[in-house]
């Protein structure tokens, strides 16, 4: 079990964590939710033993974590968010570097980079270097690089920033299969889809605090409202914005806008209205509420923002 | 045309905001257009001065007493007239002991005015020059130097001797006849005035070609070159293969190992911004790790490099490497060391990796300059000198020319390769202290 007690880091022009507390067990798939600069990756790197805290304590199994907290780093991968690999040299041989310093046999070794390669699809590439991979790849490298020593906990931190959609279902799916082999993972994301999708409990962050830890189901029924109404975004449903908007209140999205409706909403005097102007059935859907909008609703602010 | 001034305007602003290349383009080049225009007569120095020159004065005549004293009052040479001996007393030099004076390094170059340097039988003033030329050109200036200060300073007396010794060969009246006499001819072809040749003797009319220049001290010192002897003699380095490329070799090495470690060091910036950094800190390893093995890294290249350049030295010079390898290799690893310890320390007080690399090509070429990588440190203005020995590159470049050129052992070369050590050991108090308060980690 890793505990998080009252755990505060402040930096020369900002407070990064204030008194955060959190407890994540083990086994468990645990998302850390929150706008870039919300202090996720300051709490991955004191998770890491990478810095200290300056007040408050993180333990694992109750061994105290700190930046000499040698042995306990052997239980701990970390997928960083940025691709920590060099680009000169073969995707092998970043493997062997970064395997070696967890002080694994060469012949052990040897096996296990093939291993973690095949996994991650990249065995046919083992000899070509880093520079001539693409974004996805370089993910997925990044992740093997992270599993060599099997680690009991693994820590990713927004692994999946500017990939493919592809090679990011390919590191959920594998994020996913090593979760079900009982490994312990928290994974940081400011996208709302992927906590939603992968984490079994979910703790929002925002400016260093904790604004609220739960399962989905139990951080959505913190909403006044159980159903969102989803408008698909086009030149003519914006047209009548101010006409939605009377029946609540507006997020917008990439794609669409989301109406949480206000209490007391009759549904069919919505669909009066929306027959009234002629705005085709197709362009409206039903959906339960999402994180973002209770991100929203907790903050005042969007994820995004 | 807007377009083309917008994006001239976006170049400036870039240009402005990368700091570390304005301090390039400007900073660098006006640093180095002040020490060259120092050592080739700008306003910073002028000539080379302060030359350490071993002296005696054997002879009791007036011409080696008026050059003792006019090189006493010149600034181009510091006169060393006595040595400290094993028992701490000042002895004034004999002929040996100034001989042993320059074999052990204490000056490059020694005058000795011998007893019949000049006689009242003897034509020509004759000197006795020792020199370690282990660096070339600075013997062929200070040999120029002291020729020069010599018959700047005393020509009349020189002229005055000739005139004298004519006399006495051939009488009173007719010495006085064939002066006046060789006055005139000298007025006939020069254009000059026969009394005012008498009164200034006959100089400096021999080699000019036209009457304009009569007057001028430079022919005078051209008319006296074949008249004063310099007996030179080469007590150090006779046995050294190939002399130019023994001098040279340390100074350029120096200079490139430090770019090399400069460069490596710096890597540290990329491996902190790619995140390697990170993932190498949550296995693990310590920062002191990642430090050490950058140290060791750092001087296990230079030793390399340095290897190797002077065994292409030795390829392709026949520079004499293996004579003395032990020291060779001792001086090799404490430059080495020393560089890496000046790589460390500015990627500890730089914070990108443009800024290390910029302002280590600032800082490698200003110590190359003047630690004596590129020219004899004696050419630079008194204040730079002083300043030289607190370059690595200045102790490096004599450790390798002790050991190179004197063939040096362990105890000569100690006090060199402890500065080394010593401003080794500085640099790397002051790194270890950064890199705990910076941000490179």
């Amino acid at each position: 079990m890793i505990a998080i007690k009252n755990v505060t880091k402040k930096f020369p022009s900002t407070t990064a964590l204030d008194n955060i507390s959190l407890e994540i067990k083990e086994k468990e798939f645990f998302g850390l939710l929150g706008p870039n600069g919300a202090g996720k990756s300051t709490l991955m790197n004191i998770l890491i033993g990478y810095l200290d805290a300056d007040e408050g304590e993180v333990s694992i199994n109750g061994q105290k974590m700190n930046t000499v907290a040698f042995a306990l780093r052997k239980k701990i991968g970390l997928v960083p968010q940025s691709l920590a690999l060099y680009d000169e040299i073969t995707a092998k041989e970043n493997l062997e570097i970064f395997g070696s310093l967890y002080g694994l046999d060469k012949k052990d070794l040897r096996y296990i980079i093939a291993d973690k390669l095949k996994m991650v699809g990249l065995f046919d590439r083992k000899k070509d270097k880093v520079k001539t991979f693409s974004g996805g790849m370089k993910r997925r490298l990044n992740l093997a690089a992270s599993l060599l020593h099997n680690p009991e906990i693994i820590l990713c931190d927004e692994p999946t920033v500017g990939i493919d959609p592809q090679s990011r279902n390919a590191i959920f799916d594998y994020l996913q299969s090593l979760n079900d082999e009982g490994k312990t993972i928290i994974y940081t994301t400011h996208y709302m889809e992927e906590a939603e999708r992968l984490c079994s409990r979910i703790a929002i962050i925002d400016f260093g605090h904790i604004i609220s830890v739960g399962t989905l189901g139990e951080l959505l029924q913190k909403l006044d409202y159980k159903q969102t109404i989803s408008i698909i975004k086009n030149p003519f449903t914006e047209k009548y914005l101010s006409l939605f908007s009377s029946f609540g209140e507006i997020i917008d999205e990439q794609d669409k806008y989301e109406l949480q409706p206000s209490d007391g909403l009759i549904l069919s005097d919505f669909f009066r209205k929306v027959e009234e102007k002629g705005i085709s059935y197709t362009f409206i859907n039903f959906s339960k509420p999402t994180l973002e909008a209770l991100f929203l609703h907790l903050t005042g602010r969007s994820l995004r923002d | 045309m807007t377009n083309i001034l917008n994006l001239i305007k976006k170049d400036y602003r870039l240009f402005w905001n990368d700091k570390v290349a304005v301090a390039l383009t400007f900073l660098v080049p006006a640093a180095l257009i002040l020490v060259f225009g120092s050592i080739f007569g700008g306003s910073g120095g002028g000539d080379a001065s302060g030359i350490r020159l071993a002296f005696i004065n054997q002879s009791n005549s007036k011409i080696a007493r008026k050059i003792e004293s006019t090189l006493d009052t010149t600034k181009t040479f510091q006169m060393i007239k006595s040595f400290t001996d094993d028992k701490g007393n000042e002895v004034p030099f004999d002929t040996n002991s100034i001989k042993e004076y320059i074999i052990n390094g204490s000056a490059s170059s020694a005058l000795v005015i011998p007893k019949d340097a000049y006689t009242d039988t003897s034509f020509g003033l004759k000197l006795r020059f020792f020199y370690n030329p282990r660096n070339q050109l600075e013997m062929q200036i200070v040999q120029g130097l002291l020729q020069q200060t010599i018959m700047t300073q005393i020509p009349e007396i020189f002229n005055q001797s000739m005139m004298r010794r004519s006399e006495e060969y051939l009488g009173t009246e007719k010495g006085g006849m064939f002066n006046r006499r060789m006055a005139s001819v000298i007025s006939e072809y020069f254009g000059v005035d026969t009394s005012e040749i008498l009164k200034q003797g006959f100089q400096s009319f021999e080699n000019d070609s036209t009457a304009e220049d009569t007057s001028s001290s430079k022919a005078a010192s051209q008319f006296f070159k074949d008249i004063v002897r310099l007996d030179s003699e080469q007590l150090v380095g006779k046995e050294i293969n190939n002399p130019g490329a023994t001098r040279s070799v340390g100074g350029w090495a120096m200079m490139f190992l430090l770019f090399s470690i400069t460069a490596s060091a710096a890597s540290l910036f990329d491996e902190r911004n790619s995140g390697v950094t990170l993932r190498i800190l949550s296995a693990p390893v310590s920062r002191t790790d990642i430090l050490w093995s950058k140290y060791l890294y750092n001087i296990s290249l230079g030793v390399i490099q340095l290897l190797v350049l002077f065994f292409m030295g030795y390829l392709f010079f026949n520079i004499n490497i293996f004579s003395n390898f032990g020291n060779l290799l001792l001086v090799i690893i404490l430059s080495s060391a020393a560089a890496t310890a000046f790589g460390m320390v500015l990627a500890a007080f730089s914070k990108t990796t443009a800024q290390a690399n910029g302002l280590g090509t600032f800082l490698i070429l200003m110590m190359s300059t003047i630690g004596g990588a590129w020219f004899p440190t004696f050419f630079l203005p008194p204040f730079i000198q002083i300043l030289s020995k607190f370059t690595i590159v200045y102790w490096s470049v004599e450790g390798f020319l002790q050991v190179l050129w004197n063939g040096d052992g362990f105890i000569e070369i100690l006090p060199t390769i402890g500065m080394l050590i010593g401003i080794g050991m500085v640099i790397n108090a002051i790194s270890f202290w950064r890199f705990r308060r910076g941000d490179i980690f």
